[in-house]
């Protein structure tokens, strides 16, 4: 008998090979315009990531998560800037207060569920957008701040497209084995179980609160990571980037993916991320047409998610299991895809 | 004794569900409560996992006050507990499910989990291995890959009992496991009961199949309307005058 399943040696190649293609793509495109782009998509993948974590895995929504990427760019910026930091201190406190930002608003807002839970964490993504434009002394205000430092490590400064494509796939790469590593394990288990019931998971000795908060502050630390990724490759932040709009569409990159997968979360982020630049997406597209793809893209953005709401509930990954046929799951069979799980309420006493 | 409550009360605006209620279970035995629907049964099972706060009362485990403390550290203390309406992990497999059941009885954190610390995939391993001997236990070994929602009703109720043994408890409070089941898989449930007993976990069971309470408990606690009306062994309380008068109503039934 074989030691390895041929699945588990197809799963192997498959994985290979995508490692491999991500890590070849800047000796094979000369375009810098397009590898930023894919550099884009890896910063946007992070919160992604984190965010499937929190929605897709433990069932939870946020509708403000573009505020901890904004907490981690404009932390990440003062400390190199302003306090005169090496760059990698940027990632980490931007880790550390996106973290802790997350835990502060976790703590009280947890025990909402569903619609509740949504209309916090998005009144949370509005205040900070103010605080953001108000904050002038650390944020530049409305205008912003420009001029940002390139990634160094040591004396090597990260200015090519290629080597800030490295950087952030590798931290891509690094994340997407450690949050596998999370989700195939008992905290994991525990994420899906309260997604799947709450009062099944208590019932099993699970502290849903704490499971919650833990999760929640996970995924705000990470979309804090991935705002100093952002800060320091693209140069220039302003609170715009900072809103509802990026909020909603990080939820909506999730969807897309499929709500219990984190290969489909990075394949929502590129795909919507892209969406933004056409001519990346299908090169030779003529100018009029990615105008107009450009001029439409919230509309556009709006439509996927209907789409997918209706016809794929589970997300592009859940297409990409139906097509392989895999471990005979049904098309659903992933993770509840609608918000009607998270709000159904759970009667107490009999 | 195992299990002692003492008067417990719950409340819901005018209706008094559980009313000044005492029950004592000792070690090893299986005990059955029965009663006409409304007669407080979920409620009670509600009060003693901490799902519901008594509004008078007290739970002491072997024991250890109960009272006030959490669901899950009552789980950590030995009290499992399965639902009248399975609360299973619809979109897990019955091995995943089971898996979840050990939560109280593994230790791998996030960060540990994240980074395979060194003990993480031994963890992992025994867990699964145990996973699957419980699900021979109760019949679902050819069905440990089987998404939970995939699975019979009959399955489904001995999967969520496989879920609460592996907490590993002292005492399990299983809410009518009967229930959805036909005659065969009521048969194999008694089976499964009566092995779960022998293995050294005490049983209290919620059950309107009276041939099971019959066959299975060693001591049968009546409710009528929050009451305990009566208390004994199966033989004798068939005949008690209160309980016949419970189940066949006195004019005003509450079902």
């Amino acid at each position: 008998m074989a030691r390895y399943s041929r699945a588990s040696v197809l799963r192997f190649g498959a994985v290979t090979a995508v490692v491999v293609a991500v890590a070849v793509l800047p000796l094979l495109i000369a375009d810098r315009y397009t590898l930023k782009v894919f550099t884009l998509v890896g910063i946007q993948a992070l919160v992604v990531i984190g965010l499937a974590l929190l929605f897709g895995y433990a069932g939870q929504i946020s509708l403000g998560h573009a505020a901890f990427y904004g907490i981690g760019a404009y932390v990440s910026v003062w400390l190199v800037r302003s306090a005169g930091m090496p760059w990698f201190v940027g990632p980490l406190g931007a880790v550390a207060v996106a973290t802790v930002a997350g835990l502060i608003l976790a703590i009280p807002t947890m025990r909402l569920k569903g619609h509740y839970l949504a209309m916090a964490t998005l009144g949370f993504g509005e205040i900070m957008a103010v605080l953001f434009v108000e904050a002038k002394a650390v944020t530049g205000g409305p205008d912003g701040l420009s001029g940002i430092s390139f990634p160094t490590i040591g004396s090597w400064v990260l200015r090519g497209p290629a080597e800030n494509y490295w950087l952030v796939w590798a931290v891509v790469g690094v994340v997407l084995l450690l949050a596998g590593n999370l989700v195939r394990s008992r905290p994991g288990r525990a994420l899906r179980a309260l997604h799947a019931s709450e009062s099944g998971a208590r019932a099993c000795g699970i502290d849903v609160g704490r499971a919650k908060i833990a999760v929640f502050a996970l995924s705000a630390g990470l979309a804090g990571l991935a705002g100093s990724l952002y800060a320091h490759f693209i140069g220039f932040i302003s609170p715009s980037s900072f809103g509802l709009q990026a909020s909603v569409l990080f939820v909506a990159m999730v969807v897309l993916g499929g709500m219990g997968s984190l290969g489909g979360a990075v394949l929502g982020a590129a795909l919507l991320t892209m969406l933004e630049f056409p001519g990346v997406l299908l090169p030779g597209l003529p100018r009029q047409v990615s105008d107009i793809v450009t001029d439409w893209q919230p509309d556009i953005y709006g439509l996927t998610l209907i789409f997918v709401m209706l016809f794929l509930p589970a997300g592009l990954a859940g297409l990409g299991r139906s097509l392989v046929g895999g471990r005979g799951r049904r098309g659903d069979g992933g993770a509840p895809a609608s918000g009607a799980d998270v709000v159904a309420p759970e009667g107490k006493g009999a | 004794m195992l299990l002692v409550a003492e008067g417990l009360t719950r409340r819901f605006g005018g209706l008094t569900a559980v009313d000044d209620l005492s029950m004592r279970v000792a070690q090893g035995e299986i005990k059955a409560v029965i009663g006409p629907n409304g007669a407080g049964k979920s409620t009670l099972f509600n009060l003693l996992t901490a799902f519901d706060r008594p509004d008078a009362g007290r739970v002491l485990l072997d024991g250890e006050e109960l009272t006030g403390l959490p669901p899950h550290r009552i789980v950590e203390k030995g009290l499992v507990r399965t639902f009248q309406n399975t609360r299973l992990f619809d979109s897990m497999t019955a091995r995943e499910n089971v898996m979840v059941g050990r939560y109280t009885r593994t230790r791998t954190g996030m960060l540990a989990a994240a980074v395979r610390w060194p003990g993480v995939t031994a963890e992992e391993r025994a867990c699964r291995e145990e996973a699957g001997r419980l699900l021979r236990l109760v019949g679902l070994g050819d069905q440990a890959e089987t998404p939970a929602a995939d699975l019979t009703q009959g399955r489904r109720r001995l999967l969520e009992v496989a879920r609460a043994l592996a907490a590993e408890p002292r005492l399990m409070l299983l809410d009518e496991p009967a229930a959805g089941l036909n005659s065969v898989e009521t048969a194999e449930l008694s089976d499964v009961l009566f092995r779960i007993r022998d293995a050294g976990t005490t049983i209290v069971v919620v059950e309107h199949d009276m041939g099971l309470v019959m066959e299975v408990s060693d001591e049968v606690v009546v409710l009528d309307r929050g009451r305990k009306i009566a208390e004994g062994p199966p033989r004798l309380i068939q005949k008690d005058p209160a309980v016949i008068a419970a189940y066949l109503g006195e004019g005003e039934d509450d079902d």
